[in-house]
């Protein structure tokens, strides 16, 4: 017997978002990598220096903007189902996580000033020891599935 | 009690003492910094400023403790303290776990008792904690007392929910108290002397300065040349202190280690000259674990602890309470059976697939490898000897693979696995926060998994894992954990009768 995959993908925009991040690292990376560059012309290092960098920011543009984040999309799954909620995510390492609806505390959701822009939030589901993020969901998504849990979760009462 | 009461007045004296315990080691550097001649008055200054800190020590402690009150009033503990600015803390009694009584050295000649207040453990309140450094014993039975009274009344009145109750007059159940015999093969075991001796060499490095370490070597190595019997019987004897030392800790801690049931409590009571008490609530318990180190495992020794939900952030061991620290595995079944009769502690297990074996093995030889690699290139011909660790890493490995298992019956899963020691965890479904499991790049192509599984433990989670069992039996145990799916038991547990044994 296989368990199913969970059905729901997170929001298709969560690739730009990732995308921009990924930008936003390798700028960070550009300017170490300028620095680098600079003292090995003032300071006559190896030319190898200025190669490695220019290789590493290219690294970093190719997996971070390019190949990550659509693997990272691709394996994003949930399903919140009415007495539990599964989770399933991770490109090298996969994990498959399955809270049940009776554990959960209280759900969360959030946005920081990029997600805001997309239109995005990141919902966090803590369990009495244990915290669950589904990240990059639809504003409205996430905050109706935010109430659904809620409510799904109070419903199903039991002792810690 | 509703008027504002102030502890015992020993309390000056303890936080003074507690102040000077944390402030020791700056003390002991300032006096060692100035180890010269005395030349001039300067040369005392050390001794000056450690006089002067010690009686500004005291005062505060005298003042710490006049501005110390506690009182109780409509249903809250209530606290006041503060050395400049006032602090208040009211503790709803609702909130209140339990208190737990500690009788250190100075409290017992004037029969006082330390009171910690532990609360239901929530990370959002962390600082709801209090202690209560010395009171009387009368008193502290009384505010026992009004506590659980008035919890029993909130309860009645239908106002709390899911909190236990306590009775003014329990009943005391005595279930275990270990063994001066017990504590002996404990120290033994836990490695305690190796521990005693590593603390030396530590304490030895820290004044590496002052000892001249060349000739204490150059004696030593006169002193070996000497004779090898000698020295022999020198590290034999060093061994023998070091255990003797061991044992007197554990004495310390564990003497008349005795474990009772009090209504719906589980009280542990232990230590020789300081006298702990900690009290866990049934209805707090989140899982179990058994414990064999490797010097224990084939005596059939075993200690258990409780995970439990909650319990005081000021004493950082209280997480995982150790229940049984040393017994027969045979003889816990029926002190256990009385305390939770509804675990299964004999079960059939799952082991891992065969497939998994190498996967124990080769990564564990692998990581020898980084080690083995720089320590033969620097040490050459001695560095060689590291190559022992690719045998003992496959030793390990197999032993892992042989130990991991799983369980699901009913309401249970119980993991058992190995790092060096063997565990045995047994949880509750209900008890269990989230189940997971997790597959690597390899563990795909092997078509196995690791699970993880959660429980509350105090303020956080305990985390329990197998790693490489087969991925059909992760999805099994989902199944089985999940409350949609139709799988609601695995394996049967066993009732036979080592587990009535002893009754």
């Amino acid at each position: 017997m296989g368990r199913q995959e969970p059905k729901m993908r997170i929001s298709e925009r969560a690739l730009t978002v990732w995308r921009l991040y990924g930008w936003i690292s390798a700028a960070f990376t550009l300017l170490a990598g300028a620095g680098v560059t600079t003292l090995a012309i003032l300071f006559d290092w190896s030319v190898w220096f200025i190669i490695g960098s220019a290789i590493a920011l290219v690294l970093e543009i190719i997996l971070f903007v390019f190949v990550l984040p659509t693997l990272k999309w691709k394996r994003w799954r949930y399903e919140v189902r009415e007495e539990e909620i599964e989770l399933q995510h991770g490109i090298f390492v996969v994990t498959r996580t399955l809270v049940p609806m009776v554990r959960v505390q209280h759900v969360d959701t959030e946005q920081g000033p990029i997600l805001r822009k997309y239109r995005l939030a990141t919902i966090s589901i803590s369990t009495a020891a244990t915290l669950h993020q589904i990240p990059a969901l639809d504003i409205d998504e996430a905050d109706e599935l935010r109430d659904s849990i809620s409510a799904l979760a109070r419903v199903a009462e039991d002792d810690v | 009690m509703s008027e504002e009461k102030r502890l015992h007045p020993i309390t000056a004296v303890m936080n003074a003492l507690k102040t000077l315990k944390e402030a020791f080691i700056p003390i002991v550097i300032l006096v060692f910094l100035n180890r010269g001649e005395a030349e001039s008055i300067l040369d005392y200054l050390p001794f000056f400023i450690m006089g002067g800190m010690i009686i500004l020590f005291i005062f505060l402690g005298v003042i710490k403790w006049w501005r110390f009150k506690y009182w109780i009033e409509e249903g809250e503990l209530r606290i006041e303290q503060g050395l400049f600015v006032k602090k208040k803390r009211y503790i709803p009694f609702e909130r209140i776990q339990s208190l737990n009584y500690t009788e250190g050295v100075l409290h017992r000649p004037l029969k006082l008792v330390k009171i910690k207040v532990e609360t239901a453990g929530s990370s959002s309140n962390l600082d709801s904690e209090a202690e209560l450094t010395a009171i009387t014993k009368p008193e502290a039975d009384e505010l026992n007392r009004i506590i659980s009274a008035a919890k029993k009344k909130l309860k009645e009145e239908g106002t709390v929910e899911g909190e236990e109750v306590v009775e003014p007059q329990p009943e005391e159940h005595i279930l275990y108290k270990m063994s001066p015999k017990d504590l002996i093969v404990m120290a033994t075991t836990s490695g305690g002397a190796g521990v005693v001796i590593g603390g030396i060499l530590i304490f030895l490095s820290q004044f590496g300065e002052v000892i001249p370490y060349e000739a204490v070597f150059t004696e030593l190595v006169e002193f070996v040349e000497a004779g090898f019997l000698l020295a022999g019987m020198i590290a034999v004897l060093v061994f023998f202190i070091a255990w003797l030392i061991a044992v007197g800790l554990t004495f310390l801690r564990y003497a008349h280690f005795t474990v009772k049931l009090v209504e719906k409590d589980i009280v542990i009571t232990r230590g020789l000259l300081e006298k702990k008490q900690t009290t866990v609530p049934l209805k707090r318990i989140q899982g179990i674990t058994f414990d064999q180190n490797v010097m224990r495992e084939p005596f059939g020794y075993t200690s258990v602890t409780i995970e439990s939900a909650g319990g005081s952030v000021l004493e950082k061991d209280s997480n995982a309470i150790r229940l049984l620290p040393m017994i027969r595995e045979k003889e816990t079944y029926a002190i256990l059976n009385r305390i939770l009769p509804d675990y299964h502690w004999k079960t059939e297990f799952t082991g891992v697939p065969k497939r998994a074996l190498k996967r124990y093995i080769f990564w564990k030889m692998l990581f020898s490898l980084v080690i083995i690699g720089p320590v033969t290139y620097f040490f050459f011909p001695l560095g060689l000897l590291s190559l022992i660790l690719i045998p003992l890493a496959a030793i390990l490995g197999w032993w892992q693979y042989k130990t991991a298992g799983w369980s699901a019956s009913r309401d249970q899963l119980t993991l058992k696995f190995r790092g060096i020691s063997k565990q045995i965890v047994y949880m509750k479904k209900k008890r269990i926060q989230s189940l997971e499991w997790t597959q690597t790049y390899f563990q795909r192509r092997g078509d196995v998994a690791t699970i993880h599984s959660t429980i509350k433990s105090y303020t956080s989670g305990s985390h329990s894992s197998i790693p490489h069992i087969s991925k059909e039996d992760a999805e099994l145990m989902m199944d089985w954990y999940s409350p949609e799916a139709e799988v609601k038991k695995v394996h049967e547990p066993l009732m036979n009768e080592t587990e009535l044994e002893g009754y």
